[in-house]
């Protein structure tokens, strides 16, 4: 079974937001609904050595999700293939997941009172296709694969470069990798 | 920096008023018959434990998006909320039913095991509904003023002081068939609003010096932020040192007075904590980024959501 990451190459970003946009514009989202900012840091630094670096940020897909244990309604899932995503069927509104998620990825739904979130566009990758907004990115700042296969490009990024964790400290084991050119 | 909001609302603090004080009262009605035996609380006081209970549970309910799909929060056993829902469910079955043994017209009313039992029920859930919602907020790991247990204490605390305060104003409306049985509730009711302030203080002081800046950072909004003069003159003053001092003086209506600004004091405080939530730890630059996203009032949002 495979195991889905996702390592942003931050160095390579360069905050065009094409990943923002493809990403509301697939999943059909309402004109406040964002999956996937991008945020900035900085401009920092003085003069010639001046730095401004882009973080892309979405659902981080915990391998320990504490979304999925706050759920009382049992909407909040996780796949065999590490991806969390909400049964909107079943999902109440409770906004239990939303305040339980460290990285704001959740998101109500107003119209249709339900939350919801960044699943990696599962129905794409069960075709073997990518995510939108990996599809899209035109600097490659975005590498998905699958992380227990030791010949992907994620496993060896993951493994080889110094990639960090977002608030690794909190537990949660998040498959969202992030490579800095230098520390935010 | 202002954002937009897109946590639990007022309904959900509003939830935990009524559940905490619903709770409570069970709790000392509970205790009560097992230490001084039957009649020593009001029967209204007796019965609204159980309602108060259930008026909480339709505020949560009205909070939820899908507020016709409430049943579903029973579903998943390891969610807090869903043990939340359990335990509020048997309680107003053991609050009810314990109460009904006030009616003396009603057959089983001197069916003494029955009632012990169902008493026993009321102390169980009475504490557990009383004391959850600072489980459920203490397991926040990203809401640095929620996080750990200090606000296990301080529901618990909230919810003895309302539940005290709401039998005080339940027997002063129809009194306990022995009512010198709790004539000491008010002083009790008193001493838990000293321990609450007591513990309050050092809450702040420790989320202040002893933690992370995050915490410290969101702790100081209640001092010298946004939440500080409804904290510190709503809550504070007016909830909690006057109606402690109110409690202490002999008279009906002096005690009365102090009991409703005690209730005023906790709905209070729960308002303030559920929207202290709204401090998430933030990832880089995206407090930032939030403050620029608009907040769902502007007139281009109104105009193209019309459209």
């Amino acid at each position: 079974m495979a195991r889905y990451a996702l390592v942003i190459d931050s160095r390579r970003c360069i905050g065009c937001h094409s990943c923002t946009v493809a990403c509301r514009v697939h999943n059909d989202l309402p004109i406040d609904m964002i999956y996937n900012p991008v945020t900035t840091v900085g401009p920092t630094g003085v003069f010639p050595n001046v730095h401004m670096v882009h973080i892309p940020l979405l659902c981080m897909h915990c391998a320990n999700p504490p979304c999925v244990d706050a759920c009382p309604s049992a909407a909040s899932q996780q796949r065999p293939d590490g991806i969390v995503w909400v049964d909107e069927k079943k999902c109440v509104g409770c906004k239990a997941c939303v305040m339980a998620c460290p990285y704001g990825a959740r998101i109500p739904n107003h119209e249709k009172g339900t939350v919801q979130k960044c699943d990696f566009c599962k129905e794409r990758i069960d075709e073997g296709l990518r995510p939108h907004c990996v599809e899209t990115c035109h600097q490659k700042a975005r590498i998905f694969g699958d992380l227990d296969d030791e010949n992907s490009e994620v496993y060896k990024l993951v493994h080889g470069e110094h990639s960090i964790r977002l608030l690794k400290e909190l537990g949660t084991d998040p498959y969202v990798f992030y490579i800095y050119g230098w520390e935010v | 920096m202002k954002h937009k909001e897109e946590g639990w609302g007022w309904m959900l603090a509003v939830d935990f008023f009524f559940a905490g004080m619903g709770g409570g009262m069970l709790l000392i009605a509970g205790i009560a018959d097992f230490l001084l035996g039957e009649g020593n609380t009001s029967v209204l006081g007796n019965f609204l434990g159980a309602f108060c209970i259930a008026i909480g549970a339709c505020f949560l309910i009205l909070e939820l998006g899908r507020p016709l799909q409430a049943w579903r929060v029973f579903m998943n056993p390891r969610a807090i909320l869903t043990f939340g829902a359990w335990t509020m469910t048997i309680a107003i079955g053991a609050g009810l039913i314990y109460a009904s043994f006030g009616l003396k017209m009603l057959p089983w009313s001197d069916w003494v095991i029955l009632r012990k039992l169902m008493a026993l029920g009321c102390i169980v859930t009475g504490l557990i509904v009383a004391t959850y919602p600072g489980v459920l907020l203490g397991r926040h790991k990203s809401r640095p003023f929620w996080n750990g247990p200090g606000m296990i204490v301080l529901f618990l605390f909230s919810s003895l002081v309302t539940g005290g305060a709401a039998h005080i104003l339940s027997a002063a409306i129809l009194p306990a068939y022995y009512p010198g049985g709790l004539s000491g509730l008010p002083l009790m009711v008193a001493l838990l609003l000293g321990f609450q302030l007591i513990f309050w203080v050092g809450y702040l002081w420790v989320k202040i010096s002893g933690t992370t800046e995050r915490e410290a950072k969101a702790a100081r909004k209640w001092l010298k932020g946004n939440f500080s003069g409804k904290f510190i003159y709503g809550f504070l003053l007016i909830g909690t040192l006057l109606p402690l001092v109110l409690l202490l003086f002999p008279g009906t209506g002096v005690i009365a007075l102090g009991a409703f600004l005690a209730l005023l004091g906790g709905l209070l405080m729960r308002l303030l904590v559920v929207y202290s939530g709204e401090d998430r730890t933030w990832l880089p630059g995206e407090e930032c980024y939030r403050a620029r996203l608009p907040l769902g009032t502007e007139e281009f949002l109104k105009a193209w959501n019309t459209k």
